[in-house]
């Protein structure tokens, strides 16, 4: 083992990635962008859900039904004529239709609300039907005793906070799986190159061994990733107000195992591809199931049984585990020995079927 | 003096089709050995054995006295393969650095002063600080030849290194190939044209795999009674038969 000859080889990855501008932004600009439009989505004002309310006759307590429906945020209340009403939700000018009944109801009648959902779009109409849930019971206890309060409810959170949204909960994981997808696509199109030139056989017939060859490929490609995750977290952190409780090295750290996973599966697949097209290929196999089943979007614990098992052997479920658990409830490293043991069973299993990989080089 | 190259019935198949087959030779120090032969003949087979980018499936195949593939004497063997096989995307100095400090060629100032004497052995002043992808092919074939020769290695392994080369830098090159010899290094050059063939010390005529000569160009001329290596080449080709290096 040398370390001359190690150097030397990461050394030449970071000028071939210093010459490909387009490269460098890609890893460090589009996570970025990324992030960026996620969290404008989540925390800028969307268009909102719109409500048409038909009144069959006013009454205070129908009054206070569309005052409630209109404090509510993302919604906009509009009232209507039946006819007209119906004709916007069919032309989809509106989401939905309340029809409030004549109010109070009659003694010994069943008091019925007809609601009319357009539903072509579930996210409104889900809107639409929790926004009145919430606003008629609250008005009839309002209407029936004016002084009367609702049932408060107090939430205290163990973790996160009131503040704590979608986004929050969603940035730790798109640091580690955008480190894990580019770091295992650069390698593998950089060490397919690598055959496809003829340098691998210079490489190969060199003094250079297997173990210098990885060692050297992955101090590389980890220096970039360890890059990219340091702005992902600075961007995440300063710029978009990420909630975060626990240390941000430990983020860095537990990406930069990923990425040493990630380089040598790169370099093992590499090997069963023949174009770079053919790479590529692999993001459907490699890539989309960790990115849906890892827990990123869904949690693990709200997919069906057979889908949390698959998961389970996924390194980016645990990688994203443990991110979760250090930037949102602020353990440390004693509380993740499980998970930092399966991504260091992973980094090493993936260099082990990499340098299988490499001997197979002399035929 | 050991010879630097010793092969010993030496076999290489690839699934059905046997690309070498029962090759035995020896190649001195300090000569310049040519492998000549058609295309598809089993050159290129028999330098990545010597190389140690291939083992041989049968038979016995020593370099510098050990055993291909060998970790120690590949630093002491240059190899320029058929095809550029460098990195497009970086300078000819960075090339050249990268396999200098792969080679264990230490020190910045060693290096520059090997990287300024082989650019202007081979015409590549002034091309130095320049990626290669701006590179023709004929550059590219110096440029990867100044990657086999940096590391000042005792045996040079080089596929074909003049194709696509203009007559006069072809002509410094063997100059410099003859150079390299007298200082007592040995060269295994695979060629397929005759005036190269005739520069050798000795040549090996390959076809289908087979040896069927190993002599210096004069007694190859000998012993098939022609005075041009081409139908010298021919008369062999024909007569597979006639017992190899006897006139």
């Amino acid at each position: 083992m040398s370390w001359q000859r190690v150097l030397a080889l990461m050394l030449r990855i970071v000028r071939q990635f210093r010459r490909d501008r387009r490269t460098l932004a890609l890893i460090l600009v589009v996570p970025v962008l990324v992030l960026s439009l996620i969290g404008y989505i989540y925390r800028g004002s969307g268009e909102p859900t719109r409500l048409a309310v038909v009144l069959e006759s006013d009454s205070p307590l129908a009054r206070q039904v569309i005052a409630l429906l209109e404090e509510t945020s993302s919604l906009h209340v509009t009232v209507m004529e039946r006819e007209q009403a119906l004709q916007a939700v069919d032309r989809r000018e509106v989401d939905g239709v309340l029809v409030l009944p004549s109010l109070p109801v009659q003694p010994g009648t069943q008091p019925k609300v007809e609601l009319i959902l357009e539903g072509s779009q579930p996210s409104a109409a889900g809107a639409v039907v929790s926004a009145v849930s919430r606003a008629l019971p609250l008005a009839i206890i309002q209407t029936m005793s004016p002084s009367g309060q609702a049932i408060q409810i107090e939430p205290r959170f163990l973790h996160g906070g009131p503040q704590f949204d979608q986004l929050d909960y969603f940035a730790p994981t798109f640091i580690g799986f955008f480190a894990f997808f580019f770091v295992f696509l650069l390698t593998s199109v950089s060490f397919l190159r690598e055959r496809l030139q003829g340098s691998i056989e210079r490489l190969i017939v060199s003094p250079l061994d297997r173990k210098e060859i990885v060692l050297g490929y992955m101090l590389g490609f980890t220096l970039f990733a360890t890059v990219q995750s340091i702005v992902m977290v600075i961007f995440t952190v300063a710029v978009l107000r990420i909630h975060y409780a626990g240390e941000l090295w430990l983020v860095v750290f537990l990406t930069f195992l990923m990425t040493v996973g990630a380089v040598n599966l790169g370099i093992f697949l590499s090997a069963f591809a023949r174009t770079e097209l053919q790479v590529v290929q692999f993001i459907p196999i490699v890539i989309t199931p960790q990115g849906l089943l890892s827990g990123i979007i869904w949690p693990v614990d709200s997919l069906p049984r057979p889908l949390q098992w698959l998961a389970q052997i996924l390194p980016l479920t645990w990688a994203n585990e443990a991110l979760r658990a250090v930037m949102i409830r602020g353990e440390g490293l004693d509380a993740l020995g499980l998970h930092l043991a399966v991504l260091v069973g992973f980094a090493v299993a993936m260099a082990a079927l990499a340098m299988v990989t490499l001997r197979r080089e002399v035929a | 003096m050991d010879a630097t190259v010793v092969a010993d019935e030496v076999s290489r198949t690839f699934g059905p089709v046997r690309a070498i087959d029962r090759l035995t030779l020896e190649i001195p120090r300090g000569v310049i050995y040519g492998l000549l032969g058609p295309s598809g003949s089993g050159k290129t087979t028999f330098l990545r054995m010597v190389v140690g980018a291939l083992r041989p499936t049968e038979g016995q195949l020593l370099v510098l006295g050990r055993t291909m593939p060998d970790r120690e004497v590949a630093a002491r063997i240059g190899y320029m393969p058929q095809t550029a096989a460098l990195y497009p995307d970086l300078t000819l100095r960075e090339n050249l650095a990268f396999f200098g400090r792969i080679y264990g060629l230490r020190g910045r100032k060693r290096l520059e002063e090997r990287v300024e004497q082989l650019a202007s052995d081979l015409g590549l002043l002034g091309w130095v600080d320049q990626q290669l992808y701006r590179f023709s092919v004929g550059m590219l074939q110096r440029a990867s030849l100044a990657c086999a020769l940096l590391h000042q290695p005792e045996l040079l392994v080089l596929d074909e290194p003049t194709v696509g080369l203009d007559p006069v830098l072809r002509r410094s090159l063997w100059a410099h190939f003859r150079q390299l010899a007298e200082q007592g290094k040995t060269l295994l050059i695979s060629t397929h044209t005759m005036d190269e063939a005739d520069r050798c010390d000795l040549l090996g005529f390959l076809r289908g795999g087979r040896l069927l000569a190993s002599d210096t160009p004069a007694a190859l001329r000998r012993q098939t009674g022609q005075a041009d290596l081409e139908d010298a080449f021919l008369a062999l080709a024909g007569q597979p038969g006639i017992p190899v290096g006897e006139p």
